[in-house]
């Protein structure tokens, strides 16, 4: 048995935010059915993003805006457990799949809908992309940093979409627990906004004042003179010298003894407050050697320190021997691109694993499976096809992925 | 009002960001949760978001090294439904509190262990601070800055992708149990927490062209959502969305008023020559205006677009959060028993049915020992004695 296996998760969503919760929640073991305009989900050009936040689906095409799409939408929401998506406001309810449409036709459905902002509010009817909500949570005010002087910095890896997946996939095991212990469904949802604000989550007012918490230092290496990124004679090391023992060790290491008792450095506070003098003597000791030498003589010394490593776009991670041993790294065939590779296992379960059902699905590419599942006869289904209301790849396929 | 993990008790033995973050989104959810700390404390008390991650639940302590401590600790395990750790591997079991020990004392019980690596991998005894696995997972080499490097991430990605896996991974037992009426051991990593973010950048395919790796490469300027980043008036900054889901009124560049105004929504479809050549028009047009009589009128015509600010900002440090924040009820107030009147983030997860709540301030270390190893029929001294209190 599988994690979540017997779950069934119906996925209305488009572009990355909406559509990578029902992956997660796939790559644990339930069934999830993408349902996807026959126009294509609008992401498709961009390839990475969207193939990290639709493996695993099986995907039906149709155009809910048809009386019969719409039909065949609800038959599959009556065999679900799960609806998601991440529709603007109005929108899901003008198709006829909002919440109260749905629990027409299973009561007992864990309803959710992934917002930008949120459900109501003065911003409520935008939508909005990843960048706008890295804004809201300060990441690129501290990423530049911007109080150095810098320009604002985005970080390219999506973050807010992930975070607002994230929360709603808590959120829909949260209310899908409650409902298989108390047999009631609910409607529930997230936001990017929100979703955003959990990475500040440890900014705080006290009176109104905000509390100074860690900053970036303008070269963008760290934290403190002993929590930052130093370059080496050949790559750049990291250090976490935390503890008074680490501080010890790193002068060994450095062949610095003498800083051990210089009362500049004594105490983590001296430290602190005279980080520049200590990073002008840790600089040109660390350019004389390479970051290999350096992690090793670290190592001997007990002080916490990782190469900084490129892996080559994420190639060499995706092939390293001990993540594919530890189930870390997925591999399948695209039916287009062939041979394909993305993370695998993010958590492992010692009596009910996860299953990675395979790559991301082509435009409708179970759209036939599905339909005779729902008891449509060939002659239907071909109707249906030729009406424009579903759709399944054929020779006219004209998506690139 | 119920919450959705009522009867949910869960014993959390973890320490840093990814593990008290994890539990405190089921904690809101309403699971009952118990910190369980060392004599004096968890050592991350210190930290800057302390008082919030560790919010929503009571506090004992246990020297867990001393016989009767573990003993105590496994007593509570007896009847909780989950446990998360986040030690090294190996510790729990050597202090008799590892999976197998407590499976056989409560075969119900969901044991959730988040370390810096996944056991077995070759990086899983080493220190597993945030920062390392920023350097080692990959992660501080694709963010492009300011030099050429690996990049510092000021927010902890790999602790930040670990807290969404710790309450993902448990979850998804308490609903497996459901049917196999049986808990198990679940694991995760601040290692896999950074694979988390890989996720939309790390797809290899070996036989595709260079358009698939096109639009989000990593690249030197940076890309195109680090080319939406205006400067305006008085050395702030804007970040304006390329869509926003409504039809826009007038276009951003004609709000901006230039001379021949093109169509932003399709400018993440340009070459990066036709960029070159419109961005110096637009970065000397967006100088002009102030901040937020800009903002005031992008939205008006239906664009999408916020001030970059601190965090603190958003929450009200100079004068009104965010409103829509506010809408969304997640600037909370919270008299913090150290810190005094806070500001805080809410609850970031709407459930209408069972709505999510802050079940108080983080607690005092050991603030519930007599309550919680009262019930358990300990008396006053036998507490003290394992709990480091005299």
């Amino acid at each position: 048995m599988h994690a979540l296996e017997g779950v069934r998760l119906i996925d209305f969503g488009q572009y990355l935010a909406g559509p990578f919760g029902p992956m997660v929640i796939g790559d644990l073991g339930a069934d999830v059915i993408k349902v996807e305009p026959v126009t294509g989900d609008g992401m498709r050009f961009a390839n990475q993003p969207f193939f990290g936040c639709q493996r695993g689906k099986r995907d039906i095409a149709i155009d809910l805006k048809s009386e019969r799409g719409h039909e065949i939408a609800l038959q599959l929401v009556e065999h679900a457990d799960i609806v998601h998506h991440n529709m603007t406001a109005g929108v899901a309810v003008r198709l006829g799949i909002g919440y109260e449409d749905c629990k027409r036709v299973n009561e007992d459905i864990v309803y959710c809908n992934t917002w930008a902002y949120g459900l109501e509010g003065p911003l409520a009817r935008f939508g909005g992309l990843d960048p706008l909500y890295q804004a809201t949570a300060g990441l690129e005010y501290e990423q530049g940093p911007v109080r150095e002087g810098n320009v604002p910095n985005y970080l390219r890896f999506g973050m807010t979409d992930t975070a607002n997946a994230m929360l709603s996939v808590v959120g829909c095991l949260a209310a899908l627990y409650h409902q298989r212990v108390t047999g009631v469904g609910q409607e529930l949802w997230t936001s990017l906004l929100d979703g955003g604000s959990m990475f500040a989550s440890d900014a705080l007012l006290v009176d109104g004042e905000a509390v100074p918490r860690p900053r970036l230092d303008k070269a963008q290496t760290g934290m403190d003179a002993l929590y930052r990124l130093y370059e080496t004679q050949e790559g750049w090391i990291q250090i976490a010298a935390i503890e008074d023992a680490h501080w010890a060790g790193l002068c060994g290491a450095l062949s610095l003894p003498e800083l051990v008792d210089d009362p500049r450095f004594a105490t983590r506070a001296a430290r602190a407050e005279h980080r520049q003098q200590l990073e002008a003597l840790l600089i040109p000791r660390f350019a004389t050697r390479t970051a290999i030498q350096w992690t090793r003589a670290l190592d001997t010394a007990g002080v916490p320190n990782e190469i900084a490593f490129d892996s080559r776009a994420g190639e060499l991670q995706h092939f390293d021997a001990d993540n594919e041993r530890l189930g870390l790294v997925a591999e399948y065939d695209h039916p287009l691109l062939g041979r394909m590779r993305q993370y695998g296992a993010l958590i492992d379960f010692s009596e009910t694993p996860g299953l990675i059902h395979g790559p991301p699905p082509l435009v409708g590419e179970h759209t036939v499976e599905i339909l005779e599942w729902l008891g449509y006869a060939q002659a239907e289904m071909d109707e249906l096809k030729s009406q424009g209301v579903v759709y399944w790849p054929d020779d006219d396929y004209r998506w690139n992925v | 009002m119920p919450g959705a993990l009522d009867g949910v008790r869960v014993l959390d033995l973890s320490w840093g960001i990814a593990g008290p973050l994890g539990v405190l989104l089921l904690a809101e959810q309403g699971a009952d949760v118990i910190k369980v700390e060392p004599p004096g404390g968890d050592p991350f008390r210190d930290y800057s978001g302390y008082a919030v991650w560790n919010r929503s639940r009571r506090s004992v302590t246990v020297d867990l090294k001393q016989p009767a401590g573990a003993d105590a600790f496994r007593r509570l395990a007896t009847d909780a439904d989950v446990v998360v750790e986040t030690f090294r591997p190996g510790v729990t079991d050597r202090l008799g509190i590892g999976f197998d020990a407590l499976h056989e004392l409560n075969p119900r019980l969901v044991y959730c262990s988040c370390p810096g690596y996944p056991e077995g991998h070759r990086f899983a005894q080493r220190p597993g601070y945030d920062a390392l696995v920023q350097a080692s997972s990959g992660q501080q080499w694709e963010q492009p800055g300011w030099r050429p490097g690996p990049i510092f991430l000021h927010m902890p990605m790999p602790s930040m992708g670990a807290m969404f896996l710790v309450p993902t991974g448990i979850l998804s037992a308490l609903i497996a149990r459901e049917t196999t009426g049986r808990g198990q051991h679940v694991r995760t990593s601040l290692f896999q927490g950074a694979l988390l973010y890989t996720t939309q950048i790390w797809t290899w395919v070996p036989g595709a062209d260079s358009a698939f790796y096109g639009t989000m490469a990593k690249s030197y300027p940076p890309g195109v959502h680090q080319e939406m980043i205006f400067e305006v008036a008085g050395s702030e900054y804007v970040h304006a969305s390329i869509m926003s889901g409504l039809a826009p009124v007038k276009t951003q560049d004609a709000i901006l008023g230039l001379p021949d105004p093109s169509d932003p929504e399709k400018y993440m479809m340009l070459s990066p020559e036709e960029r070159a050549e419109l961005t110096p028009k637009r970065r000397a047009a967006y100088k002009l205006r102030k901040r937020d009589e800009l903002i005031a009128e992008f939205r008006e015509n239906n664009h999408a677009i916020e001030a970059i600010e601190s965090m603190e900002y958003a929450l009200g440090a100079k004068g009104e959060p965010h409103p829509q924040l506010v809408a969304n009820q997640m600037i909370a107030t919270v008299d913090d028993p150290v810190l005094g009147h806070t500001t805080q983030v809410g609850v970031p997860i709407h459930l209408a049915g069972t709505p999510g709540a802050i079940r108080g301030p983080r607690p005092e270390p050991g603030e519930h020992n007599d309550e919680i190893f009262g019930e358990l029929g300990y008396t006053p001294d036998e507490i003290a004695a394992f709990s480091g209190v005299n």
